[in-house]
């Protein structure tokens, strides 16, 4: 599919003026700003894309004219590579002004291919774009037919009747070969085609014949698409678009039902589910949950999603209502039946479902599990990892041996600050205890000190600072205040003043 | 490293043990299937509570100073290992801003205490409201033995409304293998009035070094000094208690050089009861 005219029909769709005035888009391309686009009006002015603006001015001296914003074109073949997706969930983009919409499988749903693209233009002419469109085997010969050729579908295996006559910048190749291919006398593709490929090869690369090839439908082309492809999908569409909360999550609900029959069969449950909610004017709105255990019971993915629909309140505005919901299942994974215990089962699962709900509401990964971890320093001793990690990430690596943590075993603060605070303390020798030390503007009389526990840094990983050794104290204050305090350094071997840093807080 | 004494952890494998039989048998387990399930602090304390600080319950816990949150926490998650011996998780909820002016709870220090970290969970949220809605689902849920909540600043978002809806959820979540207890720190104590069964004001004691401990300067056994201020269903008062960490059990300590009772108020503060 082309959107002819992307730019101008983004300014336009903007403009309250008639759009039949005349309106180029100019950038600054070779030190002179040139025409990139143009609308159909000012086509007919006989202006031509990389025109001078200077030259254009001569002509037409109140030519509107614009500057080029190709973030916002971008971004508006992305929004409408989103919409397109209520035809195909394959739809690949094409810089700077094209998309590739996968259909194979699609098209009886909307009663043929013709119909399917007649169907699209309309729709994309009615929210104000001109395209225009090809349906045909190769994504190559879609191409070149919707830009210069009858626009249309081509008959399977027409390709080569549909591509020779057409000129060969059809083949998607820069204009710099197009212009050599001319000087040379080779007009259409069929020129091209009819004649040996070995000079060609030779003298403009294997590009050329590759998309030649690709046009032709010789090799095949796969589309790139733009979204991952989900594992499995159920879709509804509404003559009347939906608008109420109620009714989007029995949708919800109920294309969990039929997800839930699909990968049943597949004995999967779905990991990373995602609903799409396409607006009836365009807009997409795209709500994506995980899970943590694979899951396919339709009540429960309706909950997880009210969860998730109750956290974005008016970020998802139905506007003028849904026309279609698809729920897709995006990642799925093994899902046994699993006989459930009679004692610890139902719990289990009920964890689960509450780190689901949490999970949904306030994304997944603020819903942790402590993790121990290999590694003598204090603040990467325990990873915070997401709940819903594989049970590999969870289980702890096998400590050395239980004997060891069962006689002495290095006592380590209740709380941890992941800044060390810095204090200022007193000790009485500058390699020994505090005597006191004042944090968050109180001051604290040390009475009992345990330690110290010398901890080194790890030199060779830390490439920047960081790597001086650090002694822990346990301390306890006449308040009853048990804090974990450690001078960073030694005295005057690597520091002259060594500071003192509060890193976390006992019962 | 060798040099440091520390203190011991709790014996895993007779945990362990526990642990499996208390899946087996909810008998075996600290407590009863009964809507009036209790965990059970130490005698002199439990004969005010009724007979320990109850399940299917919300329990207010904030520090008697603000630098004295370790020992608030540490309390809670000697409460929280005591209430779920068995099985059940324990959630543990926080705003960012809580993790950063208090710090995160910190695995092997949660160890030591006698909780282990395989049976927690964190959540971390970034509003206080979402504290509150966080920890509502997990009083509901029947997997936890105990929710622990920490709120920040006067925490006025926990009012009267609001703790109400805590206690209701916890009563719903008690059930024959899970206590449904829910914490709810506070990190400054405050006037806000609250539908908590309990309120209590906790400080850390100086603790009194074991055998081991007085050879080589060690801090010994942690202690709380546990202020009630609020009971529903009984007086208040004030004790010392040390945490056994190999029990998991509280047990009365003796004073030793606390700070006299405030004379100023007489009535809030009842002399120190020792046993």
């Amino acid at each position: 599919m082309w959107l002819r005219r992307l730019s101008t029909d983004r300014i336009e769709r903007r403009l309250s003026a008639p759009h039949n005035a005349p309106r180029v888009v100019i950038a600054s391309i070779e030190q002179a700003q040139r025409i990139v686009a143009m609308n159909d009006a000012a086509a007919q002015l006989r202006l031509k894309p990389d025109m001078q603006l200077a030259d254009a001015r001569a002509m037409y001296p109140s030519l509107p004219v614009f500057e080029a914003d190709f973030d916002a074109d971008r971004n508006l073949l992305e929004a409408i590579a989103g919409w397109c997706d209520r035809y195909t969930p394959l739809v690949g983009l094409d810089p700077p002004d094209g998309l590739f919409l996968d259909i194979t499988g699609c098209t009886h749903l909307f009663n043929g291919e013709a119909t399917l693209a007649r169907d699209l233009l309309t729709r994309l002419r009615q929210q104000g774009f001109a395209a225009r469109a090809a349906v045909a085997d190769t994504p190559g010969c879609a191409w070149g037919v919707a830009r210069y050729g009858r626009q249309g579908v081509v008959p399977r295996g027409g390709n080569e009747a549909a591509m020779l006559p057409l000129p060969v910048a059809a083949l998607r190749i820069d204009a710099g070969t197009v212009a050599d291919l001319k000087t040379s006398g080779l007009v259409t593709v069929g020129d091209l085609a009819s004649r040996p490929r070995a000079p060609f090869a030779a003298r403009f690369g294997k590009g050329l014949m590759f998309r030649l090839d690709q046009a032709l439908g010789r090799t095949d082309e796969s589309i790139r698409p733009r979204l991952p492809v989900p594992a499995a999908m159920a879709e509804q569409r509404f003559p009347d678009p939906i608008a109420r909360e109620e009714d989007v999550l029995g949708t919800i609900e109920q294309l969990a039902g039929r997800l839930a029959a699909v990968l049943e069969r597949r004995g999967e449950g779905g990991r990373l589910f995602q609903v799409a909610l396409f607006r009836a004017d365009g807009t997409v709105h795209r709500l994506e949950l995980g899970t943590g255990s694979p899951l396919r019971n339709p009540p429960r993915v309706r909950k997880l999603f009210a969860e998730r629909l109750a956290v974005l309140g008016d970020a998802c505005d139905p506007g003028f209502g849904y026309d279609m919901v698809r729920l897709s299942a995006m990642v799925t994974e093994r899902s046994d039946s699993i006989q459930t215990g009679l004692a610890g089962g139902d719990h289990a699962e009920e964890l689960a479902h509450l780190v689901d709900r949490l999970g949904a509401r306030f994304g997944l990964r603020r819903v942790t599990r402590l993790v121990p971890q290999d590694t003598h320093i204090p603040e990467y001793a325990v990873a915070a990892v997401p709940a819903h990690a594989p049970a590999a990430f969870l289980s702890a690596k096998e400590q050395p041996d239980d004997q060891a943590q069962d006689s002495l075993f290095p006592v380590r603060p209740l709380h941890l600050f992941e800044r060390p605070e810095f204090v200022e303390a007193v000790a009485q020798v500058p390699d020994g205890p505090p005597a006191r030390f004042s944090w968050r503007r109180t001051m604290h009389h040390v009475v009992r000190v345990e330690g110290p526990e010398r901890i080194e840094m790890q030199w060779w990983r830390d490439d920047r600072g960081n790597r001086l050794a650090r002694d822990y104290f346990r301390v306890e204050s006449r308040t009853g205040l048990r804090a974990w305090l450690y001078r960073e350094g030694f005295y005057s071997r690597q520091t002259p003043h060594p500071h003192w840093y509060l890193h976390g807080l006992f019962a | 490293m060798g040099t440091f004494l520390g203190t011991a952890a709790p014996q895993p494998t007779l945990q362990r043990l526990r642990e499996a039989l208390a899946v087996l048998d909810p008998k075996l387990g600290p407590g009863l299937a009964d809507e009036e399930r209790r965990v059970e602090l130490s005698a002199p304390i439990d004969a005010v509570l009724g007979g320990g600080l109850a399940c299917g319950a919300l329990h207010e816990l904030a520090p008697a100073a603000p630098f004295q949150l370790g020992a608030t926490t540490g309390f809670a998650v000697a409460v929280a290992a005591r209430a779920g011996t068995g099985c059940g998780e324990v959630l543990w909820i926080a705003t960012e801003f809580a993790r950063r002016e208090g710090g995160g709870p910190y695995g092997p220090g949660l160890d030591l205490l006698g909780l282990s970290p395989a049976r927690l969970l964190v959540l971390n949220v970034s509003r206080p409201a979402d504290v509150l809605w966080a920890m509502e689902e997990g009083l509901r849920c029947r997997a936890l033995a105990c929710v622990i909540a920490e709120l920040t600043g006067e925490g006025a978002e926990a009012d009267l409304t609001a703790t109400r809806r805590l206690s209701l959820a916890a009563r719903d979540g008690v059930s024959a293998r899970v206590s449904g207890l829910g914490l709810l720190i506070r990190h400054h104590a405050t006037p806000v009035p609250s539908a908590a069964a309990t309120r209590w004001s906790i400080a850390g004691a100086p603790g009194l070094p074991d055998r081991l401990a007085r050879r080589s300067g060690g801090l010994g056994r942690t202690r709380f000094d546990l202020s009630l201020c609020k009971n529903r269903r009984g007086p208040s008062g004030r004790w010392l208690v040390e945490w056994d960490h190999h029990e998991r059990a509280f047990q009365p300590a003796v004073s030793v050089g606390v700070a006299a009772p405030a004379l100023d108020r007489p009535d809030r503060a009842p002399a120190v009861r020792t046993a």
